[in-house]
């Protein structure tokens, strides 16, 4: 935390060995959540791209109130819903139902991930959005309700609930798949 | 059926791992725009040291360096005499009757990167006073103050810029920070000596037998700009008991401002008193490669 406060102040002063610094700490952290949002490979990757571009952008006025974490979680959190409801106004554009780009993952990521794993993704992307972004932020991104609640803009009993029934859900996909 | 913590412990599992493309592209595109940023903003650098003034705690810990020049009015208020050392009414008089002095500053805080500063030089006349901040060996920015004219220069040697501006001081802010109030020496010294202070006896610092005295009673920096929980402080100061000159002083203070725990820690020596300060060195002199900032 306190190490945050210092990068955020030598970037706030120029400092690029600090910007990288941050980079690094947060990278794998930002790119595991954005692709568990969106399940893309590569959308993923141009999310945590444009969220430290804007970051870098606007070191020299930044402020930072909480931590240094949340901030790049819930501006992760910001990019992807953004890209999500683009995705629907295009599916809608082309008649789809599914957000989702259906067979959007690499096969060679695939094989070279736990098979659980790749289950887990493919479950997570048949799930809402909304409880998607509340399991993966609460248990991936070890944000409070109450955070997760001022970042969805609804009380912490909706996410409470989001969180529930998005686990149950997967719950249920991964079963049925293993007793398949 | 599978359990929910077993869920959960798979999405905890959850990683993946940047390329080295993508790791290539982010730093180059986040450090572009970390330049861009710079040079779009270099403008507004004078305005730093305006803003670091308005926050409370900062005030405190910049009074604390500033606190160096407190000994040019500190004695007069002291009332205690020693008769075996320091006669401190006769070092009010001599550091009062000083031309010139030049000291060093060093000072760590909780607040503000370490690796950007590593001291100052401050240079003072009853007419001028000039500040190098110093990193690496190298001059990094200079201050300039004309208290006959109020007019303070700024230079940024790094980026070749410089920007001068006069000050009303009765008006602008910014000059009083300075030199009125919490920035005026003897505003400070009145402060510490309404608050309780001790005197430490004797030692002796680098070969030399000194005298001091300390204060911890954070009355002492009277009323403060802002809300400050849990103040904390202790400074203490050296004098050189044959030459009658202060040698050393030493801060630390600590406090809650704005919701954040915040301390500094600074120490002063290094003094040189009764100097003859060549007035040239004193004023700025704005080499011809230099930018005016308000034309950026």
């Amino acid at each position: 935390m306190l190490e945050d406060k210092l990068l955020v102040l030598k970037c706030r002063h120029g400092n690029k060995d600090a910007m990288c610094r941050i980079y690094e700490k947060y990278k794998d952290y930002l790119l595991t959540l954005a692709k568990g949002f969106l399940g893309e490979q590569a959308e993923a990757e141009d999310i945590v791209h444009d969220v430290f571009v804007a970051f870098a952008r606007s070191a020299r006025q930044f402020r930072l109130t909480g931590s240094l974490k949340g901030y790049l979680v819930t501006c992760v959190s910001n990019r992807a819903r953004d890209r999500i409801r683009a995705r629907m106004r295009q599916a809608e554009a082309l008649n789809s139902t599914s957000p989702f780009a259906a067979g959007s993952s690499n096969p060679e990521q695939h094989a070279a991930e736990a098979e659980e794993l790749t289950r887990l993704r493919q479950a997570l992307r048949q799930i809402p959005y909304e409880q998607r972004e509340a399991v993966l932020l609460h248990v991936r991104g070890e944000m409070r309700f109450r955070e997760i609640a001022k970042l969805q803009g609804v009380s912490v009993s909706t996410v409470h609930g989001r969180y529930r029934y998005g686990l149950d859900k997967l719950r249920s996909l991964l079963n049925s798949e293993v007793k398949q | 059926m599978r359990p929910a913590e077993d869920i959960k412990r798979l999405i905890e599992n959850l990683s993946d791992k940047t390329s080295i493309q993508m790791d290539q592209r982010v730093r180059e595109d986040m450090l572009h725009a970390l330049e861009k940023s710079n040079q779009t903003s270099a403008r507004t650098e004078p305005n730093i040291r305006r803003t670091i003034m308005k926050s409370p705690i900062i005030k405190i810990a910049a009074a604390a360096v500033i606190i160096a020049l407190v000994v040019l009015g500190l004695f007069e208020f002291i009332g205690t005499e020693n008769s075996s050392g320091v006669v401190w009414a006769e070092v009010a008089r001599k550091v009062e009757a000083s031309r010139g002095s030049v000291v060093r500053c060093r000072q760590t805080t909780s607040f503000q990167p370490s690796d950007e500063t590593d001291y100052s030089i401050t240079y003072t006349s009853p007419s001028y006073s000039r500040k190098d901040i110093y990193k690496a060996g190298q001059i990094t920015e200079s201050y300039y103050d004309d208290f006959d004219t109020n007019t303070m220069t700024y230079f940024n040697h790094i980026h070749k810029h410089y920007m001068s501006r006069t000050f009303n001081t009765r008006k602008n802010e910014f000059f009083l920070e300075q030199h009125e109030d919490w920035m005026n020496p003897r505003y400070l010294v009145q402060r510490i000596l309404s608050g309780e202070h001790r005197n430490l006896g004797q030692k002796t610092i680098e070969g030399v037998l000194c005298e001091g005295i300390e204060t911890t009673d954070p009355a002492a920096l009277g009323p403060l700009p802002g809300p400050v929980n849990r103040l904390e402080v202790e400074m203490r100061l050296w004098v050189n008991v044959e030459t009658g000159y202060p040698v050393l002083f030493e801060s630390k203070m600590s406090g809650e401002a704005e919701g954040q725990s915040m301390s500094s820690e600074g120490v002063m020596d290094q003094f040189q008193w009764d100097v003859e300060l060549d007035p040239s060195f004193l004023e700025p002199n704005i080499p011809p490669d230099y930018v005016d900032m308000r034309t950026l």
